[in-house]
Parts: structure tokens; C-alpha cells; sequence
């Protein structure tokens, strides 16, 4: 009795998980996948079985262009989490001596994420527009004689909103990994006289890897089906897969949605397995 | 004239209230009916309402529950979202504000039930155009697009036709509407604006905006397009797939050449862009412009010489309600065109659907502004307080027959919607 | 000299953080003629106090309840969930790295899909959304696999001496669990609590086509960016904010609290 309860043990306490995923991420995502072979009209879907939807997509300029533009913005944007995170991790863990002023440093990071990210792109505008306070400054100054246009409703505006957004993502678990890094290793290092710079390249970097790839994971699948900062901050003129995504269900063209969401499934996972490999996830909990 | 709200008619009994019905809505031919409801069960309904900002207005709803006595629950949603839960989730809401151009798409859904215009105690006073289809002779009569008056009526109850004559069975009750044009910033447009055609003037490169929302934004372009002369409609309201070619393809043209600041979708979008000076030119609706002058900004209405857009907006029921619902759904239809709605939108510069009952609710000075188009006698002051137009203003565009008499299209459903969706996404992509 | 460059490089960071935030704050306390834009035009709280009253649209109060009631029973059932899995990952079973892999590519499918695939379903099978049915499932999809990787990792620390010990001091199973674990995982529960409640609080992308007929406090702060043009907006930015960094102090504070005893 005892025996079979310790065996099956393992099995009843995942149970709740597995349900969860089940109903609210497999079921889902398998009627995604059902539903982008339907057919539809101004109004309703009709189940069928048709390539239609991913024909009209492979065939379409624009549809090529959007995932083009999408990759940009996750390059420029994870580049840019990546070039941020690490100065700024490496200098709290490696230039903070106080453990409570570092504590203290880490939390000042921190605080933007905990609120509404809504809220954290609107607050841009008043800054970047053409009548904002960094456009101010400049023709006072006499930097430019006219408005800096590309400061908002651009792909800088788009980028900078997100890397604000998500840079959070990026230097958590790359401070993580600097953290555990032995310091020992360090001293050993520079006592056999290597230079700061070889430290970095040869201890740091290579041990700071696992946390840079779990945070490009969350960087890049942020990203990828991002439309609310592509709307905001593009002002409607932009253009990504989220975004094309969202404005199909907004014209009840679910099929051609749940088609787009299929290819940036399967493009989020072939990079997502691409980092993985970088990574083994299991270890660096 | 006394002043009495529809809960205290209500609350005066059968007889005075009968008899008061009659003498205020009462027709020859439709005699008001006594107020057949029962008060004791329909205060406890709760009526849900979606629609757009325009009129999903707290103050509204307070309003009629204190009118009414039963609840009503609102819920703001953009033109997009509001046609997409009318059609796929016909479980959340009683009662829908929409467009008329949605209807080609929104019935053959069946999400809603026809409405008996003989229990619409004003529905023979509503704005001949939506009813009849008739205006004096003016333009409005033979405008392109999905005017109200082909999709108005249905061929009977349980019918998904369309009736082209009018039936007793009615789509959606008109409510509140307007005759769009092009807003711009006088002290940032050095010129008048008077064609639709200079949205496209190099002179306001970067500086533009259009409306992201097909079915009305296409309108505009195309108007755009035929007053520049870069392309000639058979129809507008319903334009062939080679036509949408063309126009998407001149569009993209002048996104690329940097004509557009930026696209909106909700009209409160559209004041922002104006009021922060980000767009000089754009395709606005009318109570934007107000809100934008309400924040001290000057903003014109421009009257082109093409003539307006126009949109018209209307309740529909759901299929679903029955019973005291139902009965409150029809109180509340009475409620919205009985003047009091009418008042308060038409101060922001929306017309009601029965413009003779928000007279009564108006004071003469705001009448002769709002719909007459004459000069200001006193400040015009909005529903929330704030002094849009001085002494002397007057409304851009002149009065209620000059603007909806010269309406050439209306926001339309054409029969090439899902090639004209996936046509217009390209371009806003583009 | 490298340092002092990193010390620049990171208050230029906490600036580029902090910047578009201090604009509004800046903006949420001005009088009644205050507008979206610079220059402040009077100071005041007038925005501030407009939060609280009666929106002409829509309503920040309910929402807000709303979205504080949705986090609390995420997170409550994301605890339990996670605590649960992970206590069966100590066990080796058939089917864990499957279970785990589900668990990542939850965190990884873009939310956006999430959102759609979920209305779909209900759509489908025509059953109505809500914020407290399909909100919270979709929630969960998000919430759920970051407490259960960190409870993975609390447990991988966890020192299974003191459950022997307690086992053969004769406490039952549930006994050692609520005498042994629970006080041991508390300080990293208030974290996941903290985490999950900010997730859920804050999501927008997932829940957009499945909050149903009422709004959660992003969604309709969303609906707001269309629909208000006042300064009542960034009031409610600095409330917020001011709520979230409350939420971190206490949450801090019981930490700091717990893991000192």
C-alpha cells in the first residue's frame, strides 16, 4: 500500500501542472493549427482543409517583409538588451564591494519592471514628440533648427520602447551568472598575469554565457510577438508579425491569423532550440 | 414645459402616463402604447451596452438609470473590437452601438433580433435619410457606400435579407451620426484647406494622418485620391479588386514618400496627434476637433468642396433578449432618442437621430449653433464643462442640411471585404 | 578609470530607466489646466484626485479590483501548482522532462498565440470568456512556469536531512511538509508571490482577446491611451507605480524578515 503510494506519488502531485498546460497551452495552440486550415469570409469561419491561408502568406510581398522587419527588431533589440546588460551587471558584481549597496543598485533596476508596461511606453511620448521635452532641449540648445521627426513613430521610437521594456529580462540572469562565478578563479587568473581584459574574455564571458542565453530565450520571444509597442511607439505605421497577427483578428480573419501565428511558432522555436543548444537550463536553476 | 423624466412617467402610473406618452411621442398612425413594462421587474435588469467611446459616456449611463431605474453597464471598445464581439461573442453584451456599415457582416451572424419600429415611440420623427432614405433632394440621397437606408430595414422578423423599402422590421435604431471631413491646425497650415485632395500636398509631408480602420479609412483615401485626380471610381462605396489594387498601390506610394505621420484607430488617438502638433492634417470625426479645441487648440472642420463621409451610428439588440430584458432594451431605445442624449452629444457635435427631440433639451442659442449654423450668441460650453466655441463662432461646415445634405459617401462594407482587409493591411505594413 | 567609465555607463542606464517615468510623474501633478504635453503648465493634485472620481469613459477602480483579485489567485494557484510539481521532480518519473519541456515552451510561446489560441477554443467550443476562466488560464501559462523553474531550483538546494529527520523523529508526510518544508521554502514562496502577482497584474498581451465582457486594469488602461486626454492618464501611471513599489517593499520586508529566522 505504502509502496504504490510512493510510486504513484510523483504522478498526482504534477497532475494540476500538466492540466494547466494542457487546457490553457497544448489545447490551444492544437486548435491554432486546426483552425489556419479553415476557410473564412467578412464574418465567420468554416471548418475545411485548405492552404489557402499559408499560400496567401509565402506568396505575399508584404508578409516577407513583415517577418523581415520583425527579425530587425529582435536583432537590434536583443543586441542592445545584450550590450546593456553587461557593463551594468558586471558592474555590480564585480565593482560594488557592499553587498547591501549592490543589493540596493539591483533593486533600482528593478523597480521600472514591476510597472505597467502601458504605462512605461505612453510615458515616452511627451519626452520623444515633436513638441517633447528632448526636442526642446535640442533647438534650444541650437543643436537643430527643426523638430527631430525620428525621435517617435519610428522603428528608433519601436526599439528603444523595448529594449526599455524587456532590457530587465537580459540583466537578471546575466547578473545571476556573475554572481556565481567563483572569485577565486579571478584572483588565480590575474596571479598568473593575465590582464583584466583576458579575464573577461577567457573567466567571465564563457561563465556568464548560460545567463546570457536564458535571457536572449525571454529577449527574443518577447519580442517576437510584440504589437503593443510596435503600435504605440510606431504609431500605427509599423510593422511586425504580432502586430499583422493582431490587426487579421481585429478584421476577423482568424484563419490567416492562426496561419501567421503557426510560422512565428515555428521560427520562435527553431531559435529558441538554436540557444537552447548554448545552454543546458536544467543546471542553471 | 415641465420637466418630468421618463422614471417618474413611469412611476405616475398607467393612466398620466399613457396619457402624457401620448401627448408628447404620439403619432396619428403610431399611437404611443402605455408603458406596457413592469416597473418592479425591470428594475432588476441589468442592461450590458458596447460601443465605441463615443457614446459608452458615464454620465449617460447615470442618466438613464435614473430615468429608467434599471442598471446599465458600459463598455468602451474600439470601432474594430465593438464589430468583432457583435459577431464572435454574442454573449457579451444586451444591447450593441454600432455602425451601419458593420451590418453586412454583423446579421447574416444572427446575433441580433429584428426591432419593431411600431414599439419605437420616435421613430417617425428620426432623420429622414436613415428612415426613408430621402433629403430634400440634396446628395446625401445618392451617396456611395453603405448608406443606413440599405441596410436598415429587414424583409421580415426573422429574416437575415436586407429589405431596400421600409419594413416594420428594423435593423438597428438610429442614434447619433455625423458628416466627417478633414481637421487641421490653422496657426500650423498656412493655407484653408478645401479639397480633400491637399491631405496628399507635399507641403504636409510627415505631417498627415489617416484613419486605420478599412472600412472608413478606405473611404477617405479614395476620396482622396479622385479630388487629386490620380484615379477614377466606378462606385467608391463598393470598389472592384482592380481598384483596390490601385488605390492601395498610390497609397503605399505616399507612405513611402513620408506623407503620413503616424495612423489612428480611436478617435481620442486622433485629438492626441492633433493636440500635441505630431499631425497638421488629418481625416478626423467631429467631436475630436471639438476635444481638441476644448484644450485651448484652435482646429478647423474643414468643409471641402467634394462634399463629407459620412458614418451613422444605431443600436441593435441581441438575438438573446427576451422578456423584462427585452422590455428595458426598448425603454432604453425610447430613452436614448426621447432628447436628453441627444442634447448632451450634440454639444459635442454629433447629431441625433431625432434632432426635434434634443431641441427641447437644448437651450435656442445652442440649437441655433449646434444644427443651425449660426453665429454663437453666448460661449458654447461641452457636456463636461469646458467652453469649446466663443461668442461669434461659427460651426465649420454651417448647418445640420448643409453638412449631412452634402454627405457623397458613407463608411462602407464592400462586396470585396476580406480583399479590401488584406489590401489595407498591406499597406498599413507597407 | 574602467570603473568610473561603468559608473557613468549605469547612471546613464538609471537614467534611460527612470527618465520617461520622472516626465510623468512630472505630468500627473499639475492643476486642472495641466495638458498631455511639456510645459507644465501649474502644479496640483487635481489629476491625481480626478483617478478616483468617475471617468467620463470607463472606470479605473473596477478594473483595478479586478486585476488585483485575477493576481492574487494566480498566484495562489501557481504556489500550490508549482509547489506540487516540484516536489515531484525530487522523485525521478516517467514523463518529468516532457512536463518540463512543456513548462519552458509555455514561457516561450509568444503570448500573442496564447491569447488567440485560448479565444479561439472558447469561440469554438462556445463557451463564453471571462477574466476569472480564460484570464486566468491564460495567465497561468505565463505565471506558473517561472515559479515552478524557481521552486525547481529552491529544491535543488534543499537539504533532505531535515525531512529524514523529521521522518524518523515520526512526522507524517503533510507534518513534515508544513513543520520542515514549508517554513524552509516561505521566504522563496513571498518571492514568487511578489514575482507571479506583478506577471499577472501587469500582463496585457495574453489577456487581450480573453478577458471576456470586463477589462482588466492594462486593458482598459490601453483602452484609456485612446480614449482619455487628459493628464489623469500619467496620474494613474504614478499610482500605479507608487502601488508597485509599495507591494516591493513589503514584500522585501517579509523576505529580509523570514529569512533571517
Amino acid at each position: 500500500m505504502y509502496k504504490s503510494w510512493k510510486v504513484l506519488q510523483p504522478y498526482l502531485l504534477a497532475t494540476p501542472q500538466t492540466l494547466i498546460f494542457l487546457m490553457f497551452l497544448v489545447f490551444p495552440i492544437l486548435m491554432i493549427f486546426v483552425v489556419s486550415f479553415w476557410q473564412f469570409n467578412g464574418y465567420a469561419m468554416t471548418p475545411a482543409f485548405t492552404f489557402e491561408n499559408y499560400v496567401n502568406i509565402f506568396s505575399s510581398q508584404v508578409s516577407l517583409a513583415t517577418y523581415l522587419n520583425t527579425f530587425k527588431y529582435v536583432t537590434l533589440v536583443w543586441g542592445l538588451c545584450v550590450a546593456i546588460a553587461l557593463p551594468v551587471s558586471y558592474y555590480l558584481a564585480f565593482c560594488i564591494k557592499r553587498e547591501s549597496i549592490r543589493v540596493l543598485l539591483f533593486l533600482l533596476c528593478t523597480i521600472p519592471f514591476w510597472t505597467s508596461n502601458i504605462i512605461r511606453m505612453i510615458s515616452w511620448i511627451p519626452l520623444l514628440g515633436r513638441e517633447g521635452l528632448v526636442n526642446q532641449a535640442l533647438l534650444n540648445l541650437n543643436l537643430v533648427q527643426q523638430p527631430v521627426e525620428w525621435l517617435l513613430y519610428s522603428d528608433f521610437a519601436i526599439v528603444l520602447g523595448m529594449v526599455h521594456l524587456y532590457n530587465f529580462f537580459m540583466i537578471a540572469p546575466v547578473f545571476n551568472s556573475m554572481m556565481r562565478i567563483d572569485r577565486t578563479l579571478i584572483t588565480a587568473a590575474r596571479d598568473m598575469g593575465a590582464s583584466g581584459f583576458e579575464v573577461l574574455k577567457e573567466i567571465i564571458l564563457p561563465l556568464t554565457a548560460p545567463g546570457m542565453a536564458i535571457g536572449s530565450i525571454f529577449v527574443v520571444t518577447l519580442t517576437m510577438g510584440e504589437y503593443v509597442t510596435v503600435r504605440l511607439m510606431g504609431g500605427g505605421q509599423a510593422a511586425s508579425i504580432g502586430k499583422l497577427i493582431s490587426t487579421q483578428i481585429g478584421s476577423l480573419q482568424y484563419p490567416l491569423a492562426a496561419a501567421n501565428a503557426v510560422i512565428l511558432l515555428l521560427f520562435t522555436l527553431v531559435m529558441v532550440t538554436g540557444i537552447l543548444r548554448v545552454v543546458d537550463i536544467q543546471k542553471e536553476l | 414645459m415641465p420637466k418630468f423624466t421618463r422614471r417618474r412617467l413611469l412611476q405616475t402610473g398607467l393612466a398620466t402616463g399613457a396619457a402624457l406618452a401620448t401627448a408628447r411621442c404620439g403619432t396619428p398612425n403610431n399611437p404611443a402604447p402605455g408603458p406596457e413594462v413592469n416597473t418592479n421587474s425591470i428594475k432588476d435588469v441589468t442592461l450590458r451596452f458596447i460601443g465605441t467611446g463615443v457614446a459608452q459616456i458615464n454620465d449617460i449611463r447615470d442618466k438613464a438609470q435614473e430615468d429608467l431605474g434599471f442598471k446599465i453597464e458600459l463598455k468602451a471598445l474600439s470601432t474594430e473590437e465593438n464589430n468583432q464581439i457583435a459577431i464572435t461573442q454574442p454573449g457579451q453584451y444586451d444591447m450593441f452601438d454600432g455602425e451601419y456599415f458593420s451590418l453586412p457582416l454583423v446579421i447574416p451572424s444572427g446575433n441580433l433580433q429584428a426591432i419593431d419600429v411600431k414599439r419605437i415611440k420616435s421613430f417617425d420623427k428620426i432623420a429622414s435619410f436613415f428612415t426613408t432614405g430621402d433629403f430634400n433632394g440634396l446628395p446625401v440621397e445618392t451617396a456611395q457606400g453603405t448608406a443606413p437606408i440599405k441596410v436598415m430595414y429587414l424583409s421580415d422578423q426573422n429574416s437575415s435579407e436586407f429589405s431596400a423599402t421600409p419594413t416594420d422590421w428594423a435593423t438597428l435604431i438610429p442614434f447619433q451620426y455625423n458628416a466627417d471631413t478633414l481637421g487641421y491646425r490653422p496657426d500650423l497650415v498656412d493655407k484653408e484647406i478645401t479639397s480633400w485632395a491637399d491631405l496628399f500636398d507635399p507641403a504636409f509631408n510627415g505631417k498627415t494622418s489617416i484613419l486605420d480602420i478599412p472600412s472608413i479609412g478606405i473611404m477617405d483615401a479614395a476620396l482622396v485620391v479622385e479630388a487629386a485626380g490620380l484615379m477614377t471610381f466606378g462606385d467608391k462605396g463598393n470598389m472592384t479588386r482592380e481598384e483596390i489594387d490601385q488605390i492601395t498601390e498610390i497609397l503605399i506610394e505616399k507612405k513611402r514618400e513620408g506623407q503620413f505621420r503616424a495612423f489612428w484607430k480611436t478617435f481620442d488617438e486622433s485629438v492626441n496627434l492633433m493636440s500635441s502638433g505630431e499631425v497638421v492634417l488629418q481625416s478626423m470625426w467631429s467631436p475630436a476637433v471639438t476635444a481638441v479645441k476644448a484644450q485651448g487648440i484652435e482646429c478647423v472642420y474643414a468643409p471641402l468642396k467634394e462634399g463629407y463621409r459620412a458614418w451613422g451610428g444605431g443600436i441593435g439588440m441581441s438575438a438573446a433578449l427576451e422578456g423584462a430584458k427585452l422590455d428595458a432594451a426598448y425603454a432604453y431605445m425610447d430613452w436614448l432618442l426621447d432628447g436628453w442624449v441627444g442634447a448632451f452629444l450634440g454639444r459635442q457635435g454629433y447629431y441625433s437621430a431625432v434632432p426635434e427631440n434634443a431641441k427641447k433639451f437644448m437651450s435656442a442659442e445652442e440649437w441655433d449653433f449646434w444644427y443651425e449654423g449660426k453665429p454663437a450668441a453666448v460661449d458654447m460650453v461641452d457636456p463636461f464643462g469646458k467652453t469649446l466655441e466663443k461668442a461669434g463662432a461659427v460651426r465649420d461646415g454651417g448647418s445640420f442640411e448643409e453638412r449631412m445634405g452634402n454627405v457623397v459617401v458613407w463608411n462602407s462594407t464592400m462586396d470585396e471585404q476580406v480583399y479590401l482587409v488584406q489590401k489595407w493591411n498591406e499597406f498599413i505594413a507597407a | 578609470m574602467i570603473k568610473l567609465l561603468l559608473t557613468a555607463f549605469f547612471a546613464l542606464f538609471v537614467l534611460f530607466l527612470y527618465g520617461p517615468m520622472l516626465a510623468i510623474f512630472t505630468l500627473s501633478l499639475q492643476g486642472p489646466d495641466g495638458a498631455l504635453t511639456f510645459p507644465v503648465r501649474s502644479f496640483g493634485f487635481y489629476w491625481l484626485g480626478q483617478v478616483f472620481q468617475e471617468q467620463r469613459v470607463g472606470s479605473f477602480v473596477e478594473s483595478f479590483q479586478r486585476s488585483l483579485w485575477l493576481g492574487l489567485a494566480v498566484v495562489a494557484i501557481a504556489i500550490i501548482v508549482s509547489v506540487m510539481a516540484s516536489m515531484a521532480f525530487r522523485a525521478r518519473f516517467k514523463g518529468s522532462l516532457a512536463l518540463f519541456y512543456l513548462t519552458i515552451s509555455s514561457l516561450v510561446v509568444p503570448g500573442v498565440l496564447i491569447s488567440l489560441g485560448i479565444g479561439i477554443t472558447f469561440q469554438v467550443l462556445d463557451i463564453q470568456t471571462n477574466w476569472f476562466s480564460s484570464g486566468l488560464g491564460a495567465h497561468l501559462t505565463w505565471t506558473v512556469p517561472f515559479a515552478f523553474l524557481i521552486m525547481l531550483g529552491v529544491f535543488n538546494r534543499f537539504n533532505p536531512y531535515y525531512e529524514e529527520a523529521a521522518r524518523d523523529l515520526g512526522a507524517g508526510e503533510v507534518r513534515t511538509f508544513q513543520e520542515v518544508v514549508l517554513p524552509l521554502i516561505l521566504p522563496s514562496l513571498i518571492g514568487i508571490a511578489l514575482l507571479g502577482f506583478t506577471l499577472s497584474y501587469d500582463e496585457f498581451i495574453r489577456t487581450s482577446l480573453v478577458s471576456g465582457q470586463y477589462n482588466t486594469l492594462p486593458l482598459e488602461i490601453f483602452g484609456m491611451t485612446t480614449n482619455v486626454t487628459s493628464p489623469a492618464l500619467y496620474a494613474l501611471g504614478t499610482l500605479t507605480t507608487l502601488f508597485s513599489v509599495t507591494m516591493i517593499a513589503v514584500g522585501f520586508g517579509a523576505y529580509k524578515s523570514l529569512s533571517r529566522q
